[in-house]
């Protein structure tokens, strides 16, 4: 658990940095993807919905972003708070409505 | 039961989360942490946008080979005129200091400029980070400009060594422009997506595409006589009372690299 956090920490900085800085030049009419979110969303998708990691994952991602951006309203936690109902709205849709069988065996 | 204490923890602990923030937001805190993060990683930040500045002209250098030649010629056309054009206002210019000496007006004094570097672009877009902060004296409401006299943004934001820029493509900058050579007044506004549009334009007047627009005195928040941008539509509806023009700003953000901050004009 404690290195998979830590994964995240390093993993999330490199892509912050990189859609920052790298991808600004390369930004198709001014559209640069937010990388940490998709990855929250990714690591949501496919987290059992028990588990609460995804949820730590959401807390690290939206800490970032909210660093490394203007915040809304002067208010710090703006991203935070999206990404942590993003993480639950997922656990809530994949757990009421959605049933993989082959997934539940692993 | 073991369920439903688990998700009460989780409730909990959110909540606590929002108080916390909600707290902290209060005081300077968050302000520090935000400039540490950004002294640790400006560095990677800066050479990473070389890199992708220098990879994003390798690419559209192949893309675009074919309508290079075409631009090539349509610039070439473009110097003739202007060099044409600097011959008479040379002209113009020294008549100019003469008459000023006749009636002996010294020139505007300058801006008192502050230069700084791009840092970054915010993930939220229209927002940039440059290079210095409170230290070096910058502080919120200084405009900023880039080395062509093209007006960008103002300081939205200070930390101790770095400060956010508000560009005039925000949804939230609104501000007071001029067409430039006729006097026609508008409001200059920002559409998100480095997007501006000229609004509040009397009907009667007749605009064109390609008109140049600057800042005028009047809101007192810029300079006048710094380059906004160019005409590149104009809307004009019988329902409205006035017209609107699209703009298409004067600066672009891949080219960015040193800026000026106006300590004072």
């Amino acid at each position: 658990m404690l290195k998979k956090i830590i994964f995240f920490i390093f993993l999330f900085y490199i892509l912050i940095l990189l859609q920052t800085s790298f991808l600004i030049p390369l930004s198709i009419s001014g559209i640069v993807p937010n990388l940490v979110l998709i990855v929250v969303i990714l690591v949501n998708l496919f987290n059992r919905t028990s588990e609460i990691s995804g949820l730590i994952v959401a807390l690290i991602g939206g800490l970032y972003l909210d660093i490394f951006s203007m915040s809304f309203f002067g208010f710090f936690g703006f991203y935070t708070l999206i990404s942590l109902i993003i993480s639950l709205f997922l656990k809530f849709i994949l757990k009421n409505y959605v049933k993989i069988p082959s997934l539940e065996k692993f | 039961m073991l369920k439903f204490s688990s998700k009460l923890k989780v409730g909990i602990i959110i909540i606590f989360l929002i108080v916390l923030l909600l707290v902290l937001n209060l005081t300077n805190f968050f302000k520090e942490i935000k400039n540490f993060f950004y002294l640790i990683s400006s560095p990677f930040q800066k050479t990473l946008l070389t890199v992708g500045e220098s990879t994003s002209d390798f690419l559209s250098g192949i893309l675009e080979i074919s309508t290079f030649k075409q631009q090539i010629n349509n610039l070439y056309l473009k110097n003739q005129e202007l060099t044409g054009e600097i011959v008479a206002l040379k002209e113009l210019k020294k008549e100019n200091e003469a008459l000023r000496e006749a009636l002996k007006i010294g020139l505007e004094k300058d801006f008192q400029l502050e230069a700084v570097n791009l840092v970054s672009k915010d993930i939220s877009q229209d927002v940039i980070l440059i290079d210095k902060g409170e230290n070096d004296g910058i502080s919120k409401g200084m405009p900023v400009i880039t080395p062509q006299k093209v007006l960008l943004g103002t300081i939205s934001e200070v930390y101790k060594n770095f400060s956010n820029v508000t560009l005039i493509t925000n949804e939230k900058s609104s501000f007071d422009a001029k067409i430039v050579d006729k006097e026609i007044y508008g409001v200059a506004k920002g559409k998100g997506d480095l997007k501006l549009s000229l609004e509040f334009l009397p009907k009667d007047k007749t605009i064109s595409s390609g008109d140049l627009i600057e800042t005028s005195a009047l809101g007192g928040v810029y300079p006048k006589g710094l380059l906004v941008g160019e005409i590149k539509e104009v809307k004009k509806s019988d329902v409205e009372p006035f017209q609107t023009a699209e703009i298409s700003s004067a600066f672009s953000l891949k080219k960015l690299d040193i800026l000026f901050v106006i300590k004072s004009f």
